[in-house]
């Protein structure tokens, strides 16, 4: 425990070396080195926990309101806490590659320092043990995402989508106020124990309106559909190392409330385990269409992060209603999965975000309509993002399999248990729909991007990136094929932090309950034992086939000509398939679901995406909000005998209720 | 007797005689259309001929069109694995294990696609954009048959879900059984680039799918492609047999003539669709192929009522 407060005093002291040091040339160096040595430090504790170890925790005394402060590290904490420092620790790297070259024009210090207490904000968040230290933590972390946010502030859209990303957080933390009130009224201390031993006294009604809230509240920082409005505006415009953070950690906060809740108040209703079906189904769904609709490459990659949000929703809902139904083994599973591909998409997403920020940094553009050719170009990029396009569709032998993997054994469980819970295994369709879908997103980015021939002169000039750019994402895809590999080693950590989420944080079972989840999770333990022999069939065979193909080309004729144009003499890269026209015979089933509106012309075809929920609803909604503030304007006349008028009448009223209203 | 050795020795002969599958179909179509034909082993020496052909390569492609056909063979090979062939264990079996099955199939996929866009062609993005459209609807399909497979064997691996395990249950979800069966052969068709979805005869660039995207592939790397593709459509075809015969004999040797006979009628069953149907326009593939994944749904009602 010390050294999570170690770790945490290094990413202050990293953030303060930023201010200091600011454009002096040893600033990067001494804040890397100071990021990198506070996230080790802090990940010691996490990886002890997991390990097997007791879970840890001290209390601060503190003389404000709401009572003392208390921060712990129990499997929960440690899984997500694995999450924010290994992610925080490459972005954070890769951030001084990725700002070094705007030094010339303008000082990115800031940038730095803010992102260093963004990563120890969201230490706090998720090792935070009482109701006001998780909020303060909470604020910080929203307030630091927006500074981050709007970093390159001198743009319109920038702003715009800081602004709109302030409005949706404060409304979600609203509701988390609403709910920490509910759940607190009966009484007690405000620390997390004290909320779970609150919990048994609460009446069926408030535990219904904790459950909702924590659904809105937390709702809003993943980015759950509808309430995903704000995520792909501010993930396009923060500077891509911070979008990696925000994709990969800060909105799996909201994921990390959902089990604490249920950590702390037990098994939710069974309407509530439907619902986060349900939501995670269409989440997953419609992000992914919508991702296909997007040539912006950080807008797709944000839709791909309200799908994956939706994956990690459907385990949550499966463990909930695995809990609900009286199938332990299923709620074990059902959050195990949740956590896992939590990490997994964490260490995916930030790993995409990198590349693209390398493309961005190289081409000068985010749109995949002017790129092409870039894997000849930026070779280690290159296959860095194909490990994780390879892994976030969920093919082996990658991590992306191995949590989708999971996700499916819950869902088909739920089929074999029978009961009302059968019907939850309608999510397998949906989810292979979802894999589908995925690829060809990834098939779409990874094609138009990086294969094929420039469409522009942009990634003419393009090459390949510094170390302190490619070295984080080198280590993240890494970490994907190693639990892709071998996920046995990652298995007994997972099935455990589900068991403490199904158990109300008793991860040690009893006898009992034990045996009631063993053979179950046995036979996934087992299954994850061959998910490497599978692996490691699959890498055999390829080699094989690798060196007969060498043998069987080797020594005969190989000629080098042009891509074969079926007799067209005179092909130029414009005759490529662009995006556009990828993506748009699966759009086109999807009709007004997808929210593209298509521009034909006799030699023009293009598609723009909108978003359905912030054009559609949200501005709508506050364009109304706003004409009817108008109306209300005419009582502020800025005069002051009006505004001792209303002293007057308001007193008077007063006064007139003391009189005439109710006596007792 | 059902011995690691067995499945083993079935892994073996479906490599090597999956080729005969597609000659199968492609000579029951010449009989039915009154034409001589190409001889059904036509398939190994299009292979033989090609493995020992030179290639053209693009001076757009890299690694990855190279690699391409290496991985659409590679997870073919790796995916066979999981099949239970003589319809009652496989070389490899877990729970879920057809995750692993239908996933290593989407990793060849992708790497096809990818390498088709390595090209740079306009022809073979318009293929790849085709492919990855159908095959994420097939992939709907394919899980709601996993789906009413799994209930209606009580198991979670392909191994316990199809033959011997299934053959048992034809008593009392008969309806639900036959339904999965016509609605993986319906998405066999779809996935393996047959009539009514594509056709491996054509040769306009603009009307097709499949093969579009392997324009470029030539010498051994375009047999790769073809062989992936004959096994692909065996292994298929050898679990719509699995699904399909309601009787599994506990002899090894029977249950060989169970598996080859039924891949010779899945082969007879192709060419006859071949002959008889015409290709569906582009614009309602989708529709087909919803059409054969509600069949799927519609087994998975009965069983979930």
């Amino acid at each position: 425990m010390t050294l999570l407060f170690v770790g945490l005093f290094l990413l202050v002291a990293a953030s303060a070396s930023a201010v200091i040091l600011r454009s002096h040339r040893w600033s990067d160096r001494v804040y890397v080195a100071l990021v990198i040595s506070g996230c080790a430090a802090a990940l010691v504790p996490a990886i002890q926990v997991l390990a097997g170890g007791s879970s840890l925790l001290i209390i601060v005394p503190a003389s404000v309101p709401g009572g003392d402060w208390a921060f712990g590290v129990d499997p929960l904490s440690a899984v997500f806490l694995v999450g924010v420092l290994g992610v925080g620790a490459a972005a954070a790297v890769f951030g001084t590659g990725y700002m070094a070259p705007e030094r010339a024009h303008r000082s990115v210090w800031p940038a730095h320092a803010v992102f260093a207490l963004l990563v120890a904000a969201l230490v706090l968040v998720v090792t935070a043990q009482a109701v006001v230290p998780f909020l303060v933590a909470w604020e910080l972390m929203a307030l630091g995402s927006y500074l981050l946010i709007v970093t390159e502030h001198q743009h319109a859209d920038v702003r715009r989508a800081g602004l709109v990303y302030l409005a949706a957080t404060h409304a979600g933390t609203l509701a988390l106020f609403a709910l920490f009130a509910v759940w607190g009224q009966s009484g007690g201390d405000w620390s997390f124990a004290g909320l779970a031993a609150a919990g048994p006294r609460l009446a069926a009604g408030s535990v219904a309106a904790v459950f909702a809230l924590a659904l809105f509240g937390f709702g809003v920082k993943t980015g759950l559909v509808p309430l995903h409005f704000w995520l792909p505006p501010a993930h396009a415009a923060a500077p891509s190392h911070v979008s990696a953070l925000m994709s990969g950690v800060v909105i799996k906060t909201g994921i990390y409330g959902f089990l604490r809740v249920i950590t702390l108040l037990g098994t939710p209703p069974a309407w509530w385990g439907w619902l986060v079906l349900a939501i995670g189904i269409a989440s997953s769904v419609l992000g992914v269409v919508w991702a296909l609709a997007q040539h912006d490459i950080k807008r797709l990659l944000a839709y791909h992060s309200v799908e994956n949000i939706g994956i990690i929703l459907i385990g949550i809902g499966i463990g909930a209603l695995g809990a609900a139904y009286g199938q332990p083994a299923i709620a074990v599973i059902g959050y195990g999965a949740a956590a896992l591909h939590t990490v997994n998409h964490a260490l995916f997403k930030s790993l995409l975000f990198l590349g693209s920020g390398a493309i961005v940094r190289m081409t000068g553009t985010r749109n995949m309509e002017e790129l092409g050719g870039l894997a000849r170009r930026m070779p280690i990029t290159w296959l860095t993002f194909l490990v994780g396009c390879a892994a976030i569709i969920g093919v082996p032998p990658f991590n992306g399999f191995v949590s989708e993997w999971l996700v499916y054994q819950g869902l088909f469980r739920a089929g074999q248990a029978g009961g009302g819970m059968r019907l939850a295994m309608l999510g397998a369709p949906a989810l292979a729909l979802v894999g589908g879908l995925a690829l060809a997103c990834f098939a779409k980015v990874a094609g138009v991007v990086f294969l094929g021939q420039p469409r522009t002169p942009r990634p003419l000039h393009a090459r390949e990136v510094g170390p302190t750019m490619f070295i984080p994402s080198v280590a993240l895809a890494g970490a994907c094929a190693a639990i892709g590999f071998a996920p046995v080693f990652v298995f007994p950590a997972i099935l455990r932090t589900g068991t403490c989420v199904a158990w109300r944080n008793e991860c040690g079972l009893s006898a009992r309950s034990a045996s009631l989840v063993a053979p179950e999770l046995g036979s996934v333990f087992a299954g994850a034992q061959r998910i490497s022999l599978v692996v490691g069939s699959l890498v055999g065979v390829l080699v094989i086939l690798w060196a007969a193909r060498a043998l069987a080309v080797r020594r005969r004729s190989i000629r080098m000509a042009e891509t074969w144009g079926c007799g067209y003499g005179e092909p130029t890269p414009r005759m490529q398939y662009t995006a556009s026209s990828f993506a748009a015979p699966l759009l086109e089933v999807w009709g007004p679901v997808s929210g593209v509106h298509e521009h034909h012309g006799a030699t023009v075809f293009h598609s723009t995406p909108t978003d359905l929920v912030l054009e559609g609803m949200v501005l709508p909604l506050w364009q109304r909000v706003r004409r009817a503030a108008v109306r209300l304007r005419p009582i502020q006349q800025g005069r002051l005998h009006v505004y001792l008028l209303y002293v007057a009448v308001t007193l008077l009223a007063m006064l007139a209720y003391l009189v005439f209203g109710p006596t007792d | 007797m059902s011995s690691p050795v067995t499945s083993l020795i079935f892994l073996v002969g479906l490599l090597a005689l999956a080729p005969l599958v597609p000659g199968v179909a492609t000579r029951t179509k010449a009989m039915l259309t009154a034409r001589r034909g190409a001889p059904v082993w036509q398939l190994y020496a299009d292979l033989w001929k090609l493995w020992r052909r030179g290639a053209v390569y693009s001076t757009t492609t890299t690694w990855v069109f190279r690699f391409a056909p290496v991985a659409v063979t590679g997870t073919a090979v790796a995916a066979s694995l999981f099949v239970p062939l003589d319809g009652r264990s496989a070389v490899l079996s877990f729970s879920a294990d057809f995750v692993a099955f239908a996933y290593l199939l989407a990793l060849g996929r992708f790497a096809l696609v990818l390498g088709a866009l390595d090209t740079g062609s306009s022809f073979e993005g318009m293929g790849a954009s085709r492919e990855v459209t159908f095959a994420s609807f097939v992939e709907l399909g394919l899980f709601i048959a996993l789906s009413v497979l799994s209930l209606a064997a009580h198991d979670l691996s392909l191994a316990g879900m199809f033959g011997a395990p299934l053959a048992s249950r034809w008593a009392d979800a008969a309806p639900s059984i036959a339904l999965t069966g016509a609605s993986l052969f319906a998405l066999l068709l779809a996935e393996c680039a047959r009539v009514p979805v594509d056709d491996p005869a054509t040769h306009l660039e603009l009307t097709m799918i499949h093969e579009v995207i392997v324009l470029d592939h030539s010498g051994p790397d375009l047999a790769l492609i073809l062989y992936a593709s004959a096994l692909k459509l065996a292994l298929l075809a050898s679990l719509v047999v699995h699904v399909l015969v309601p009787w599994n004999p506990p002899a090894p040797v029977a249950r060989l003539a169970v598996l080859a006979l039924g891949l010779l009628a899945a082969g007879v069953a192709i060419g006859v669709v071949e002959s008889v149907m015409a290709r569906l326009r582009l614009p309602k593939v989708p529709l087909y192929i919803a059409g054969a994944s509600a069949l799927g749904a519609v087994g998975l009602v009965l069983l979930l009522l």
